[in-house]
C-alpha cells in the first residue's frame, strides 16, 4: 500500500557520535590541506555554486560531514560539482577550495 | 691504407649501440601511434609538407634559429655545436673522398682520418676549414662552460638542474672536442700537416716533448677522443641529447599535421624526448620568478614524465598560462602534455556523471545571437550589465544562455584532468546551443572561448569573444562611442592571447574608447593574473602575490585604468591592483553615446 501523503514528513532520527566515527580520513585531508581549519562555515561557496543552482549541492554540508567523518553518499556527491572555481573567487578566508574538492574526492574515491 | 686501430673500437661500439637504441625507440613510438596518426603521416609523406620539414630541420636542428630569436649568444652556442659538428662530419666526408676517391672508407676512417692519414701530402684549404669549423665547435664548448657556471652571462637567470645520467653526457660532450684538438695537434706534432690551430698546436708539442713522449701521448689521446665519443653515444639514447636525433622525427610528424591530444598517445613520446633540457623556460614561468617555485617548469615535468618518475604535484602546479610554450625552440606542445599527464592521473569514467543535467534549460530571450557568460562573468555582474547595456545598443535579439544560472563550459575540469565528464558538460551545452537555433555565440569568458572553439563541435555557430563582438560593433556604427583622454593600459588574458590567438580586437577596441599605454610584457609575453583555473595546487597568498607582480608591472605604465577581457583576469588583478581594474565590455559601456 503506497503512504499516504501528509504534506509533511517526518526526517529519521540521526546523531552523529563523533567518538565512533571513522576520522582517518578526514585527519588525512586536515594534514594535506591545513588551511580547512580555517572555514568559518559562512557558505558563500554554497552561496555562488553553479551545480547548487541546478541541484541540491551544497559543498558546505559536504564539507561539514567530511569533518566530522560522515563520508557515504559524499564522493557520488562531489561528482556534481563542476569544478568552475567559482567558489575560490569569493571565500573570505582564501582556502583553496578546487584543491579541497579533489583532495576530498582522491581520499574517499580511488584514485 | 687500413683504417682500423684498436683505440676505435670504443667509439665503434658505442655508435652502434646508439643507432640500434634509435631504431627500437623510434620503431616502436612509429608501430604505437594511433591508425589516425598512421593515416596522417601515409597522407603527408609525399606532399609538400615534407620538403617544408626538411627547411625546417635545416633551420631549427641545425642552425637553431628559434633559439638566436629568444637569446643570440645562446643560439650561437647551439648552432655552433650542432651546425659545426655537422659540417665537421659533413666537411669530413668530403675530404676523405678528395684524398681517397669514392672508395669505401669505413665510417671509423671518416671520423679518424687524420689519425690513418699520415703519409699524404696535405691540402691546405681542407686543413684551413677543418680546423675552422673545430676552433667553431670549441667556442660553443666554452659557452656551455660559461652557462653552466655563470648563467646570467648568457643572459639566462636560471639554468636546467640535470640528472646523474645528463651530467655524465654533459661532462662527456665537453671532452669529445678538446679531445680531439689535442689528439689531431699530437698527430701534426709527430708527422706534420695541420692548419692554424692543430697545426701551431703541434708545433708546440713539437718543440716540448721528446718524440717517444709525443708517440705515447698520441696514441693515448686517441683513445681518449674515442671513448668519449662512444660514451656519449652510450648516453645519448637515455639522456637529454635524445632530442639531437629525436627533434628530426618531430618536426616531420609535425608537419604532417600529427597532434598530442588530451588523452596519452604515441606522439607525446617525440615531443618528450625531443626536449633538449636547454632551461629556456624556466625564467618565463611567474611560479619560478615571483614563488621561487623550482621544480615544477616544462623541463622538469618532460624530464619527470620521461623518466616515469612524475609526481601529481609537479603535474598539477602549473598555470597553464603557456608563456614557456611561446619560447620553446622546439616548439614542444607543452600544455596539452601536461593536461594528458593529468587525464592519466586523475580521469575516471564518467558515465553517470551529471546525469541532473538532463532537461535542465535556464536560458531566456530568443534571437539569432547567443550570450554565455560563463561562470566568472556570472560572478562579475558589471561585466554583464556592461554587456546587457551594449546588446540593447546593438539591437540585436540576443537569446541568454546562462543568466539564471547555467552549466560550466567544462574547461576547467577539463583542465584539472577529469577530461570524460568535462565531455558530458560540452554535450549539454552544444545541445543547448543547437536547440535555440543560434547562429553566433558571444562569450565574455576566454576560458569559455577557448574551449567552444576547440572542443566542442559547434559547426554553423560563429564563436566570437565579446571583444571582437564589440568591435564589429563599432565598425558597422552600431556602436557609437566617446573618445575620452583616460590613459588605459591591457592585460592580455592567457586564454585569449596565446590561447585564442587574439591580440588586436581588444586593442582596437581600447583605443576607440581613450589611450592605450603597453606593458612590459605584453601580447605572447604578457604576464599570467595567477588565478588561472588550471592550477589546484598553489595557495591564495601566492596568488595574491603574482597578481601584485602583474599589477605593479602593469600600473609603471602610467596608467588610470587597467583593461582587461577576461572575468577572472579582473578578479584576480583587482585583489592586487591600486589602481582601477575594468573589463573591456564595462569602458565600452561607459563610452556609448
Amino acid at each position: 500500500m503506497a503512504a499516504i501523503n501528509f504534506g509533511y514528513t517526518i526526517s529519521k532520527p540521526r546523531a552523529i557520535d563523533i567518538d565512533r566515527n571513522n576520522l582517518r580520513k578526514s585527519d588525512e585531508i586536515l594534514r594535506e590541506m591545513p588551511e580547512l581549519q580555517a572555514c568559518i562555515g559562512c557558505g558563500a561557496c554554497t552561496a555562488v555554486c553553479t551545480a547548487g543552482r541546478l541541484t541540491d549541492f551544497n559543498i558546505r554540508r559536504v564539507h561539514t560531514l567530511v569533518r566530522r567523518g560522515e563520508y557515504k553518499g559524499l564522493y557520488e556527491e562531489l561528482n556534481k560539482c563542476m569544478l568552475c572555481g567559482k567558489c575560490r573567487l569569493v571565500c573570505p578566508r582564501g582556502i583553496n577550495t578546487r584543491g579541497v574538492i579533489m583532495l576530498i574526492k582522491r581520499k574517499l574515491g580511488d584514485f | 691504407m687500413t683504417f682500423y686501430a684498436p683505440f676505435c673500437l670504443p667509439f665503434l661500439l658505442g655508435a652502434i649501440f646508439m643507432f640500434a637504441a634509435l631504431a627500437w625507440k623510434w620503431g616502436r613510438w612509429l608501430k604505437r601511434l594511433p591508425r589516425k596518426d598512421k593515416l596522417l603521416i601515409r597522407k603527408g609523406i609525399f606532399s609538400s609538407a615534407t620538403l617544408r620539414a626538411i627547411r625546417e630541420v635545416i633551420l631549427e636542428s641545425l642552425i637553431h634559429r628559434k633559439i638566436y630569436r629568444v637569446n643570440p649568444l645562446l643560439g650561437y652556442m647551439h648552432m655552433s655545436l650542432a651546425f659545426g659538428w655537422f659540417l665537421l662530419i659533413v666537411v669530413g666526408w668530403i675530404e676523405t673522398v678528395f684524398y681517397m676517391g669514392f672508395r669505401w672508407v669505413p665510417i671509423q676512417g671518416h671520423v679518424f682520418f687524420k689519425y690513418f692519414a699520415t703519409g699524404i701530402d696535405h691540402n691546405a684549404v681542407f686543413e684551413f676549414l677543418m680546423d675552422f669549423l673545430l676552433m667553431m665547435v670549441l667556442s660553443g664548448v666554452a659557452l656551455a662552460w660559461t652557462k653552466r657556471f655563470m648563467s646570467r652571462r648568457m643572459g639566462m637567470r636560471r639554468t636546467t638542474r640535470h640528472v646523474p645520467g645528463d651530467r655524465l653526457a654533459l661532462s662527456v660532450l665537453w671532452f669529445i672536442f678538446p679531445a680531439r684538438l689535442v689528439a689531431e695537434s699530437l698527430i701534426c706534432a709527430l708527422y706534420g700537416g695541420g692548419g692554424f690551430l692543430t697545426g701551431s698546436l703541434g708545433g708546440v708539442f713539437a718543440a716540448v716533448f721528446p718524440r717517444d713522449v709525443l708517440l705515447y701521448l698520441n696514441e693515448t689521446s686517441w683513445w681518449i677522443y674515442s671513448w668519449c665519443l662512444g660514451l656519449f653515444f652510450v648516453a645519448l639514447p637515455f639522456s637529454r641529447y635524445m632530442h639531437i636525433f629525436t627533434e628530426i622525427p618531430l618536426i616531420f610528424l609535425r608537419a604532417y599535421r600529427l597532434k598530442s591530444t588530451e588523452k596519452v598517445s604515441s606522439y607525446d613520446h617525440f615531443q618528450i624526448e625531443a626536449c633538449s633540457r636547454c632551461g629556456i623556460c624556466i625564467d618565463p614561468c611567474q611560479l619560478q620568478s615571483v614563488l621561487g617555485v623550482n621544480n615544477v617548469q616544462s623541463v622538469y615535468f618532460l624530464r619527470d614524465r620521461r623518466y616515469h618518475m612524475l609526481t601529481r604535484e609537479v603535474a598539477d602546479n602549473c598555470l597553464m598560462c603557456g608563456r614557456c610554450a611561446e619560447r620553446c625552440p622546439v616548439g614542444i606542445d607543452l600544455n596539452t602534455l601536461r593536461l594528458n599527464s593529468r587525464d592519466k592521473i586523475r580521469n575516471m569514467p564518467a558515465d553517470r556523471r551529471y546525469s541532473y543535467l538532463n532537461g535542465i534549460d535556464r536560458s531566456s530571450g530568443t534571437g539569432k545571437v547567443g550570450y554565455f557568460a560563463g561562470c566568472m562573468t556570472l560572478l562579475t555582474p558589471r561585466i554583464l550589465d556592461a554587456m546587457n547595456r551594449i546588446f540593447t545598443a546593438s539591437g540585436d535579439e540576443v537569446w541568454w544562455a546562462d543568466k539564471e544560472g547555467g552549466v560550466c563550459c567544462g574547461r576547467p575540469l577539463k583542465l584539472s584532468g577529469e577530461t570524460d565528464a568535462a565531455r558530458k558538460m560540452m554535450e549539454y551545452n552544444t545541445d543547448l546551443f543547437r536547440k535555440h537555433g543560434i547562429t553566433t555565440l558571444v562569450t565574455s569568458c576566454p576560458i569559455c572561448l577557448k574551449v567552444f572553439r576547440e572542443d566542442y563541435h559547434l559547426e554553423g555557430i560563429e564563436v566570437i569573444h565579446h571583444s571582437e563582438y564589440i568591435l564589429r560593433l563599432i565598425r558597422t556604427g552600431k556602436l557609437r562611442l566617446e573618445h575620452g583622454s583616460t590613459p588605459f593600459t591591457y592585460h592580455d588574458p592567457c586564454e585569449l592571447g596565446r590561447g585564442s590567438g587574439i591580440y588586436d580586437e581588444p586593442r582596437k577596441v581600447i583605443s576607440a574608447v581613450g589611450t592605450l599605454l603597453e606593458p612590459r610584457d605584453t601580447r605572447e609575453h604578457a604576464l599570467c593574473c595567477g588565478s588561472s583555473v588550471a592550477n589546484t595546487a598553489i595557495s591564495d597568498a601566492q596568488q595574491l602575490k603574482i597578481a601584485r607582480a602583474v599589477t605593479s608591472e602593469l600600473e609603471e605604465t602610467g596608467a588610470e585604468v587597467i583593461v582587461t577581457a577576461c572575468p577572472l583576469c579582473k578578479k584576480a588583478l583587482g585583489r592586487g591592483a591600486t589602481h582601477e581594474v575594468k573589463d573591456l565590455a564595462e569602458i565600452v559601456a561607459g563610452a556609448m553615446k
